[in-house]
C-alpha cells in the first residue's frame, strides 16, 4: 500500500492525536473545543478547573465518597507530594500532566501546563487557611513524572 | 470490540493512522467502525442460572442497571438477595430530572427542576442502540415503552463560530457540498488514470458510476447548482402546487469553504455504530428502567445506605454501612457472596480487604468530566420557526450539542431541550460554576445558533457529573495501558466479591456495558456457589 510522501511526514505530528480517536464513548460529536484552559494565574485555574471537586473554598465535599479538602491540609507541606497527583491524578482524579513531548488538542482532553500546575500548586498552599512560603517553579514541576498518555474524556 | 486485545489490531490500527492522516478524521472514523472496532454488546440472550445451592445469599452494592440486572437475575435463580443503594431511588446513573424533582449536588448546590409535567431531560445515557441486546431484552420483559430516538436530522445544524459568519448551516447542506465535491475531484483522478490504487478498467467505469450517483454530480462528471443537487442541499424556494409552484434551486459552496469550515467534522457522527439508525429512548425518561427495576425487585432494595466498609473472609461477606441522610449508626449486612457495583470513583474510597492486583485495579481508572444542561423554552420554536424535529446541532461552542426532543412533535406549550453537552476542559470549567451559571452560559452560547433562545427561555438545570454525590463522575476512563493491566484483574472474582459495571466492561459509558458485565459476574459467581453447594 503506498500513500504519498507528504502523509509519512504527518504522523509524527499526528499521531497522538488519533490514536486517543480509537475509543468510542458515549457521545463523539466531531467538532473542536478548547482543550487548554487560556487561564494562567494560579486563583483563575482554581476556580476555573479544581473548585468543580474540592469547592470554591477548597473545603471538599462528601458524598457516596469524597473528595478531599484542600483547607488547612497539613498533607500540603509537601509541594511535590500535590503536584504529583495533579500532574497524574489519584484513583478518580484524572491526570492533568502533558506527556513529555506531546502537544495535546482534542475537544476531549483537559490538561494544564507546568506554569499552570506550579502557579496553581502555589495558589492552593498560600490559601484556604494554608501558609506555606516556599514556591515552586514550572522548571521544577518539569522535572517530576509525567504521564505517559493523555487521557480523553 | 477493543483494539488492545486484538493480535491483528496492530496493522488494522496502523491502517487507519494513516487513513486518518491522508483522508482526514471523520474517513478514519468511518473506516475505523467498518473494521469492526465498534463496541458490540456480547448479550447472547437470557441467563440461566440453574440448579442454585439451597440457602445461599448474595449481597448487592448498587442499584443502578449492573446492581438491579444482578439482583434480578440472582433473585430468579433462588438466592437470597439483598441491594444496599446510596440514593433514595434505584437505576443510579440511568435517570431523569423532570419537573418538580430536586436535586443536591456535592457542594449543597440545590436546585429544584421547573419543567412543566411530563417534561424532562436524562443527565446520564439518553440513548439505547439497537444492538444493545441486553438493554433491549429488559425493556421488553418489564413493558419499558421505547420510541425512536432522532440522532440524524438534516434540517438541524453544524455551526462554528469561524465558518460562515459565525451563521449555522444545515446538515443536509454540509453533507451534500463535501460529498458533492469529494465525488467530483474523485472522478476527475479516475479519469486521468491518477489513481494509485490499482482499478481495473471495467471498476473505474462502475466507481465513476457510482460516484455520479453518490456525489449527485451532472453527466460531466461536476458538481454544480442543478436539480440533482437541489434535491440533495434543498432548494432556495421548495416545490409547490400551483401558481406557486416552481421552485428556486440552491447554489453549492465552493470546495474550498467547504472544507476550511471544518463542519465536515460533523458529518459521521449518525455513522457510528453506536449512534445509527434505528436508535431508541424510552417514552418518558431513561429513568424508567430504574423505576421499573424498582418496582420488580421492591423491598429487597435497601435505599439510602452508604456502604462505609467491605469485608470478607472464607465464609461470606460483611459490609457495613450507615444511612446516608441521617448517618446514625453504622449497620452491617452479611451475605455468602458479594456483587459489588459501586463507580469505582467511589469504591477507590472504601476500606476493603481484597488482593493486591483487584486493590490496584481499583485505583487505576479516572472518571469522565462531563455536563448536561435542560432548558426549558416557553415554545417549541425550533419546530415552529426552523422546522427542526429532534436531532442534535453540533457546534464548536463550549456546549458541544443542541439537542431537540425526539417526542411530543407539534405540541403547543412549553419545551425542553438538551442545552449542552460538555466534554473535557470546557466540562471541567462548567463542573466548576454554580448550577445557574452552568444555565446562564448554556443559554448564551446557545443563542449565538438560535438567537430565539433570549425571548423564549424559561428555565433550566444542569448536572455535572463530577459533582454527582452518588458516583463522583460520568464514568471510567480506560486507556489502553491501563486497560491491558488492569482489567482483567478488575473482572476476577475476588474471594467472595465480583465487581460489575460499565467500569467492567468494554462498552464503557453505555447502559448496555453495565448490563453485560452483570450477567458475565453472575454467571461466574453461580459457578463458584454452585461448587460450594447448599448452605448446612
Amino acid at each position: 500500500m503506498s500513500f504519498p510522501p507528504s502523509c509519512a511526514k504527518l504522523f509524527a505530528l499526528t499521531a497522538l492525536v488519533l490514536t486517543v480517536t480509537g475509543t468510542v464513548y458515549a457521545d463523539d460529536p466531531r467538532s473542536t473545543s478548547s482543550s487548554k484552559l487560556t487561564a494562567t494565574k494560579g486563583a483563575e485555574v482554581y476556580s476555573h478547573v479544581c473548585q468543580g471537586c474540592h469547592m470554591p473554598s477548597g473545603q471538599g465535599a462528601i458524598g457516596a465518597g469524597a473528595y478531599p479538602k484542600l483547607a488547612n491540609n497539613p498533607a500540603l507541606a509537601s509541594w511535590q507530594y500535590i503536584a504529583v497527583i495533579v500532574l497524574n491524578g489519584r484513583n478518580a482524579m484524572p491526570p492533568f500532566g502533558i506527556p513529555s513531548g506531546h502537544s495535546v488538542s482534542g475537544f476531549r482532553a483537559a490538561v494544564l501546563s507546568d506554569a499552570q500546575i506550579a502557579d496553581v500548586v502555589n495558589h492552593v498552599r498560600s490559601h484556604f487557611g494554608n501558609q506555606y512560603k516556599d514556591k515552586v517553579t514550572a522548571e521544577q514541576v518539569a522535572e517530576l513524572p509525567h504521564p505517559s498518555t493523555v487521557v480523553q474524556f | 470490540m477493543n483494539p488492545d486485545t486484538n493480535r491483528s489490531a496492530v496493522s488494522r490500527r496502523d491502517l487507519l493512522r494513516m487513513i486518518g492522516v491522508c483522508a482526514g478524521g471523520g474517513a478514519m472514523y468511518q473506516a475505523m467502525h467498518s473494521l469492526g472496532f465498534a463496541a458490540e454488546s456480547p448479550y447472547r440472550g437470557p441467563i440461566e442460572l440453574s440448579r442454585a445451592p439451597k440457602g445461599r445469599s448474595v449481597l448487592v452494592l448498587g442499584a443502578g442497571m449492573a446492581g438491579m440486572t444482578a439482583a434480578y437475575e440472582l433473585r430468579n435463580a433462588g438466592y437470597q438477595v439483598q441491594v444496599l443503594e446510596y440514593n433514595d431511588r434505584a437505576g443510579g446513573r440511568s435517570w431523569s430530572l423532570r419537573g418538580g424533582d430536586v436535586y443536591t449536588e456535592l457542594g449543597g448546590f440545590r436546585q429544584r427542576c421547573e419543567f412543566d409535567k411530563d417534561l424532562y431531560i436524562n443527565p446520564g445515557p439518553w440513548r439505547i442502540p439497537h444492538h444493545h441486546h441486553g438493554m433491549l431484552a429488559y425493556a421488553k420483559k418489564f413493558g419499558i415503552a421505547l420510541e425512536p430516538f432522532v440522532q440524524t436530522n438534516y434540517n438541524a445544524y453544524l455551526h462554528n463560530t469561524e465558518a460562515f459568519g459565525g451563521k449555522p448551516q444545515r446538515y443536509r447542506e454540509i453533507k451534500a457540498d463535501y460529498h458533492g465535491h469529494v465525488a467530483e475531484l474523485l472522478a476527475k483522478a479516475t479519469h486521468q488514470n491518477a489513481l494509485e490504487l490499482s482499478v481495473s478498467r471495467e471498476d473505474q467505469e462502475r466507481l465513476l458510476q457510482s460516484l455520479r450517483e453518490w456525489g449527485a454530480l451532472d453527466e460531466t462528471y461536476s458538481y454544480v447548482s442543478n436539480e440533482l443537487t437541489s434535491v440533495r442541499r434543498g432548494f432556495d424556494k421548495n416545490p409547490g402546487g400551483g401558481l406557486s409552484a416552481r421552485p428556486v434551486l440552491s447554489k453549492p459552496v465552493g470546495l474550498s469553504d467547504t472544507l476550511r469550515a471544518q463542519l465536515w467534522r460533523g458529518i459521521a457522527t449518525g455513522d457510528m455504530f453506536d449512534m445509527q439508525a434505528t436508535i431508541f429512548q424510552p417514552v418518558g425518561g431513561m429513568g424508567r428502567f430504574g423505576e421499573a427495576f424498582g418496582r420488580e425487585l421492591g423491598p429487597l432494595i435497601r435505599y439510602n445506605s452508604k456502604v462505609t466498609d467491605i469485608h470478607q473472609d472464607d465464609h461470606g461477606v460483611a459490609v457495613t454501612y450507615v444511612d446516608s441522610r441521617s448517618g446514625g449508626a453504622p449497620q452491617q449486612a452479611k451475605a455468602d457472596w458479594c456483587v459489588c457495583t459501586i463507580p469505582l470513583s467511589v469504591l477507590s474510597q472504601i476500606p476493603m480487604n481484597v488482593g493486591g492486583a483487584l486493590a490496584s485495579a481499583i485505583g487505576a481508572v479516572p472518571y469522565s468530566s462531563s455536563v448536561k444542561v435542560g432548558l426549558q423554552f416557553k415554545r417549541r420554536f425550533w419546530e415552529q420557526d426552523e422546522g427542526i424535529y429532534g436531532g442534535i446541532s453540533y457546534t464548536n461552542l463550549p456546549i458541544l450539542n443542541i439537542s431537540y426532543p425526539s417526542t411530543g412533535f407539534l405540541s403547543s406549550g412549553k419545551g425542553v431541550l438538551l442545552g449542552a453537552y460538555v466534554w473535557g476542559m470546557n466540562a471541567m470549567e462548567f463542573t466548576a460554576m454554580t448550577p445557574e451559571e452552568r444555565v446562564a452560559k448554556a443559554v448564551e452560547y446557545g443563542s449565538q445558533i438560535h438567537p430565539q433562545y433570549r425571548q423564549e427561555f424559561d428555565n433550566g438545570v444542569a448536572v455535572a457529573w463530577h459533582r454527582v454525590p452518588f458516583s463522583l463522575g460520568c464514568f471510567g476512563l480506560w486507556t489502553p495501558e491501563a486497560r491491558a493491566k488492569h482489567y482483567d484483574d478488575l473482572c476476577q472474582i475476588d474471594g467472595r466479591i465480583a465487581l460489575a459495571g460499565e467500569h467492567a466492561s468494554f462498552i464503557g459509558g453505555w447502559q448496555e456495558g453495565a448490563v453485560t458485565s452483570a450477567l458475565d459476574a453472575v454467571g461466574r459467581l453461580h459457578e463458584r456457589a454452585v461448587a460450594l453447594g447448599d448452605k448446612a
